[in-house]
């Protein structure tokens, strides 16, 4: 039984390994076999050369925050509790992008291009939902322009 | 680039609009209805001469993508040429385009392009994550306001534009609704006013959005031979352009919408224009960071500069560019981009009244729609 109220992926046989991924504590996309680009979204071709042959390569985890926002309105009564909160669109290191929320900070505390690194959250016994925090001073980061 | 130009073959000959707002008792289609017969007084032409149906199914059609075959119904009309196109903020003007090339094909002669929606009281869908797959609302990234919040955020890191600055767009849409009788806000407001309001998906303060509105409206394609003809001015369609990002995380730059570049490059080609030439602009406003990246794409000022760009009264009525001389989906109704061809229509026929620019003989309309990820330009011209 889980009294988690937000939306939550769907499982499909296409995207199980990046949830079972999650779960082990780390990231991981599609990587072409034919071209090597690594993908994400998910998807079953490749958007570059449309090979349908690929494997899943675990990633760093390490990026930065590409832009950045903060929701003053829940559009989902799941995150009424949460207002406000962020959702960053992170710049993977590896090359993909995807959405996230800097936990364990103050929302005004967090920049464009700040480095970020991938933490992870169990939130139902299936489902462990990636999220990103502030890598400290030592960490690098990535000009803006 | 090669194929026949459009430039100057299709006219647009009618428009009409409801009134806009909250219309408790109406629905899209008796809304779309209601401006299907504006449109066709307002050109002259009789219900019969109607061979083209062009629709935006919108928000609240129950029918969704049957909505030509619902309204062709209600209409009385077997059209020759028809069909439903789904590209929110970007459908009306990719219809009108579409008209174009089916009258000049020689598969159409008089095409409606006709939209209604109960959005304000039939419950619009605005709110939701978009996408498909594994959606971003799992990590509560949703609305249409998220993706303006995205680019506006980004610009202001990377080209220190203020929320000062986007204010001034408010500012100037709302002034501009204050001098048109059928705009839903209409009382002026001030940079403060903007600043002081709520904040939505920050940096979107609430006055950075644009409204919910119930209403309809219908645009009527001609050829501009027919158009000489016919009881309005013709407003000749000069140029057009269309451009598409499909791809949002893949792309490195979808933040800023560099099909609206493409969009409006081809339009001006075609038109055989370029910014200079521009006397008055309807700019796509979802949000007003959208005003930013059509500003920036459309030439009038460098990437990064449409901050500093629209201040200083730049965008009103007087100023060097009007922008959104009826108020735009921020002040005068949210009716997906389409008001945005109809005022550009009335300000070539020069029946804008108070807020009509004078001389204005050119006038560049775009349209920009979904995940922003589609984008189309015109440029319209008094003949």
């Amino acid at each position: 039984m889980s009294d988690y109220t937000k939306p939550l992926p769907v499982l499909t046989d296409e995207n199980r390994p990046f949830w079972e991924s999650c779960a082990a504590g780390r990231l991981s996309f599609q990587q072409c076999r034919d071209c090597e680009h690594l993908r994400y979204p998910i998807s079953h071709i490749c958007p570059e050369c449309l090979s349908t042959d690929y494997s899943w390569m675990p990633v760093s985890g390490r990026g930065h925050v590409f832009s950045y926002v903060v929701f003053h309105k829940a559009y989902h009564p799941g995150f009424q509790g949460d207002l406000p909160y962020n959702v960053a669109l992170v710049q993977l290191e590896e090359g993909p992008r995807m959405y996230g929320n800097v936990v364990d900070t103050p929302n005004d505390a967090v920049r464009i291009g700040d480095a970020v690194e991938a933490v992870f959250e169990e939130v139902t016994p299936e489902i462990t939902i990636p999220r990103f925090r502030l890598v400290r001073k030592d960490g690098e980061s990535k000009p803006i322009a | 680039m090669t194929g026949r130009s459009m430039r100057d073959r299709g006219a647009i000959v009618g428009v009409g609009a409801t009134p806009q707002g909250k219309l408790p008792g109406s629905t899209a289609l008796s809304l779309a209805v209601d401006a299907f017969k504006l449109a066709l007084a307002d050109s002259g032409l009789e219900k019969r001469q109607i061979d083209g149906l062009l629709t935006f199914s919108g928000q609240t059609a129950p029918e969704g993508q049957q909505n030509y075959l619902r309204l062709g119904e209600t209409l009385g009309i077997n059209p020759r040429w028809t069909g439903t196109m789904y590209m929110g903020g970007s459908t009306a003007g990719a219809l009108v385009q579409q008209a174009v090339l089916a009258i000049e094909a020689g598969m159409a002669t008089h095409v409606a392009c006709v939209y209604g929606d109960a959005a304000a009281t039939g419950g619009g869908v605005f709110n939701r994550a978009q996408g498909w797959g594994d959606s971003s609302a799992i990590w509560g990234f949703m609305s249409a306001a998220a993706n303006s919040a995205i680019t506006a955020a980004r610009h202001m890191a990377v080209y220190g534009t203020t929320s000062q600055q986007l204010g001034e767009i408010a500012v100037a849409c709302r002034y501009h609704a204050s001098l048109n009788p059928a705009a839903v806000m209409r009382k002026p407001i001030t940079i403060e006013d903007h600043q002081a309001s709520r904040w939505v998906v920050e940096p979107l303060h609430l006055l950075d959005c644009c409204l919910v509105s119930d209403g309809g409206v219908c645009i009527i394609v001609s050829s501009a031979e027919h158009a000489r003809d016919l009881k309005q001015p013709p407003v000749l369609i000069s140029g057009m352009g269309q451009g598409y990002t499909t791809q949002i995380l893949e792309r490195e730059d979808w933040w800023y919408a560099p099909h609206q570049k493409v969009a409006v490059e081809v339009a001006y080609k075609m038109a055989g224009v370029g910014p200079q030439d521009i006397d008055v602009a309807q700019l796509y406003d979802n949000f007003t960071p959208s005003v930013l990246l059509w500003l920036e794409h459309g030439g009038f000022c460098e990437p990064g500069e449409a901050g500093a760009f629209v201040e200083g009264g730049r965008i009103r009525l007087g100023g060097d560019l009007p922008v959104n001389t009826a108020g735009g989906n921020l002040s005068e109704s949210f009716m997906e981009g389409w008001l945005h061809i109809v005022e550009g229509v009335r300000q070539m026929r020069g029946q804008c009244g108070e807020r009509q620019v004078a001389g204005a003989e050119t006038c560049l309309v775009t349209g920009r729609g979904m995940t922003l990820n589609c984008a189309n330009a015109m440029v319209l011209r008094k003949s």
